[in-house]
């Protein structure tokens, strides 16, 4: 082959480049471009080793596959987060609805101890009282009973209890 | 390189420099809303965080106040402020032809749950205009479940924090009330700050509703509850006393009144009443009530504010100063022909110019004999004598109790203006003003063998788990042992002759005051009584004084069955047994 291309001689795109470059580099001719993009064959062994490499597989997928996995993908991830964060929201509704139901609670909490001291408060009972008909002891009416030598029982000594 | 080629990479690179120029350009404005105008100009990145970020506050409870037997005196109540949002009817119902009928609707709603508001009122309110108006609060929890449950469309809710006295006007005058968050007179405004404790802060983002969120960047600082209080108040010995004394005002038809109970022991106070008073759950309604004869509003508290000429009570300290220097016995007497003359001095006479011949010292206090006190003072003591022990029982200047307080006054040989009448005067209780406290507090040295002790109304802070107790606090020595029980002595024995404070079973040691003023007419007196029980073990001081009585104008006839009665109540209910049986 390359016997035959000397043969032939130059052609005419060579003998163009040729003289438009005096005394400059020659440029390669297209035929011998070609020739050198045409890599040699790989050697048995080596393909075989590379073939046994772990390459990603859309290195080897073209750009209309990329597309698509990569489309995939990023709709995968994008359903993910979204449904972490609708999860998050979710779970914020709940907690501002406990937060909520503590903040009644709470109140509820507040207005029984208020009623329980408005009950428990000195008027109230005093009116309690008059509402069932007793009225206040005369201190003209108290008498004070003496008598000798009593020990009065202590709050501690139960068993002397009567 | 051919013509046709070169021409279709001018092209290329024309159409490649124009996308690069238009990707600058778009950076470049990127660049300038992005970054310039985000942090300056517009505040654009200040305006998107106040869109979506909240910074809110979290006000703190304030603390609670109990009395000494852990009664609720003071708590907090949630209660709702109800509002509508006229405008935002207005644009809901911009071209609705329903709008009347919708309006009715829900103006009768409304005052279905709050029957206290017209439904012209509310028709009115919604035809103002205004973004929002408070047509109602606080309303109870009942109205406020109903609207709840209502779900009326522009009627929103909105909590507000109400400070509540459960005991009704139960030591209003001790406790004073909140407006706001400020407390105002008595405790209230003493402990205001540790009441108030400190508010909080929540910065998040938040959702439509104003909610904020707990996924989205958050910072919060907690609120710090404010401490609560244990007053030394008993309150139903408060009630009781204060109920005694309102029918006292009544029944001696007096202008007011003031009690007050100390412990004799450690000076812790047990009550204290004024009338008038007032409802601090209510306290607006009492702007116009006055104390005090007119001179400070119902508010304050007259136990420590109404200062007052004590009268006679203030006999038994001239009597302490001068037994306390050995320079009379209960014993040692004199002639009273029911004036007394002096050199330097104004006459000075009994009431009624009442003369008692020769009469001890007891005997002065059994009389309450003015000539008696005079003499003790000018002739015996002396203004070097007497008026040390005056400051040393308290007298011109404030008690230290925890809370505002006035001083009362009186001159001095060492004041510009005094003279020798004043020292004759002041022997008595006249030309010498004073607070109750003050004179009660004097009693109490007297009782607690001559030691005064700080007078105090908190016993007890509970900061957040952190609890402080106030001890009593010893102030001074201001007269012998020896010589209170003297004293004591003497005051017994002039009740148990006078027979107007005393109970049965139990021995009182008790002083009545009957005071007129410079330039009033002399039925226009404060009556008073100051004394303590039992005599033989002192537990509680009491002090009694009505403004103005006019049923009758003696210490011993107007204020003494109030003190009596108070007396005997306090026995019972601390089962004190009697020391006289």
């Amino acid at each position: 082959m390359q016997s035959m291309s000397r043969d032939r001689g130059p052609s005419h795109g060579d003998h163009l480049r040729r003289q438009a470059a005096p005394g400059g580099l020659i440029a390669p001719t297209l035929k011998e471009r070609r020739s050198a993009t045409q890599a040699p064959p790989m050697k048995p062994i080596l393909a075989a080793k590379r073939r046994r490499h772990l390459h990603p597989f859309f290195f080897q997928m073209g750009p209309v596959a990329l597309c698509v996995t990569s489309v995939l993908l990023i709709g995968l991830m994008a359903v993910l987060y979204l449904s972490q964060v609708g999860q998050a929201v979710s779970a914020n509704q709940q907690l501002q609805d406990v937060r909520t139901q503590q903040a009644t609670l709470q109140r509820q909490d507040q207005d029984l101890l208020d009623t329980i001291a408005q009950e428990r408060s000195p008027a109230s009972i005093a009116q309690q009282a008059k509402d069932m008909g007793l009225v206040p002891s005369d201190p003209k009416n108290v008498q004070v009973l003496v008598v000798q030598h009593l020990q009065p029982i202590k709050k501690s000594d139960q068993s002397i209890e009567p | 390189m051919n013509t046709a080629l070169r021409r279709a990479r001018n092209r290329q690179m024309f159409i490649f420099l124009l996308v690069c120029f238009s990707m600058a350009a778009l950076l470049g404005r990127l660049y300038y809303w992005q970054i310039l105008q985000s942090q300056g100009g517009y505040q654009l990145a200040q305006r998107a965080n106040n869109e979506h970020v909240q910074n809110q506050t979290v006000n703190a409870p304030r603390g609670l106040i109990y009395d000494s037997n852990g009664q609720l005196l003071a708590t907090n109540v949630v209660r709702d402020d109800v509002y509508i949002e006229p405008h935002q009817f207005s644009v809901d119902h911009l071209d609705s032809e329903s709008t009347q009928t919708d309006l009715q609707n829900l103006v009768h709603a409304l005052h279905q749950v709050l029957p206290d508001i017209s439904e012209e009122l509310l028709n009115k309110a919604f035809n103002s205009g205004q973004a929002s108006v408070r047509i109602a609060g606080p309303i109870d929890p009942t109205q406020s479940q109903k609207l709840h449950a209502l779900r009326l469309p522009d009627t929103f809710l909105l909590p507000r924090t109400w400070r509540i006295y459960p005991g009704s006007d139960l030591a209003a005058q001790i406790l004073g009330y909140v407006q706001g968050e400020q407390g105002m007179y008595g405790i209230e405004r003493t402990y205001n700050k540790l009441l108030a404790g400190k508010p909080g802060s929540v910065t998040a983002e938040t959702d439509l509703n104003g909610n904020p969120l707990s996924v989205g960047a958050s910072s919060a600082q907690p609120a710090v509850k404010g401490a609560d209080l244990t007053l030394t108040i008993d309150s139903f010995v408060q009630y009781m006393v204060q109920t005694a004394l309102s029918d006292s005002v009544k029944t001696m038809e007096a202008q007011g009144g003031t009690v007050v109970v100390i412990n004799a022991r450690t000076g812790a106070v047990v009550a204290m009443a004024g009338d008038p008073t007032f409802d601090p759950n209510n306290y607006g309604s009492s702007v116009d009530k006055r104390g005090c004869l007119g001179a400070v509003e119902a508010y304050f508290n007259p136990a420590l504010y109404c200062e007052y000429e004590p009268g006679s009570v203030m006999k038994a300290v001239t009597m302490a100063a001068a037994l306390d220097q050995g320079l009379i016995t209960p014993d040692t007497a004199f002639n009273d022909p029911g004036y007394i003359s002096f050199k330097d001095a104004d006459t000075v006479t009994n009431w009624e110019n009442k003369g008692y011949g020769m009469e001890t010292m007891t005997g002065v206090l059994t009389h309450s004999a003015n000539v008696g006190a005079a003499y003790v003072a000018h002739n015996i003591l002396g203004p070097d004598r007497y008026y040390p022990y005056v400051q040393r029982f308290g007298f011109g200047q404030k008690t230290g109790i925890d809370t505002l307080e006035s001083s009362g006054q009186y001159s001095t040989n060492k004041s510009a203006g005094w003279t020798p009448t004043d020292l004759t005067r002041q022997a008595f209780g006249q030309a010498i003003s004073a607070t109750p406290l003050q004179v009660a507090m004097a009693y109490q040295a007297i009782a607690n063998g001559g030691s005064m002790m700080r007078p105090y109304l908190v016993a007890g802070i509970n900061d957040n788990g952190h609890v402080t107790t106030i001890v009593p606090q010893f102030l001074r020595q201001v007269v012998s042992a020896r010589t209170s029980a003297l004293l004591t002595g003497m005051l017994v024995s002039a009740a148990d002759k006078n027979q107007q404070a005393t109970i049965p079973g139990y021995s009182v040691a008790v002083k009545t005051g009957t005071a007129t003023t410079q330039g009033i007419s002399d039925d226009q007196t404060e009556a008073s009584i100051a004394g303590f029980l039992p005599a033989s073990n002192p537990q509680f001081v009491i002090l009694v004084k009505l403004d103005r009585p006019q049923a009758t104008i003696y210490g011993g006839t107007a204020a003494a069955p109030l003190w009596r009665a108070i007396a005997q109540q306090l026995m019972w209910h601390y089962g004190i047994p009697p020391d006289r049986p």
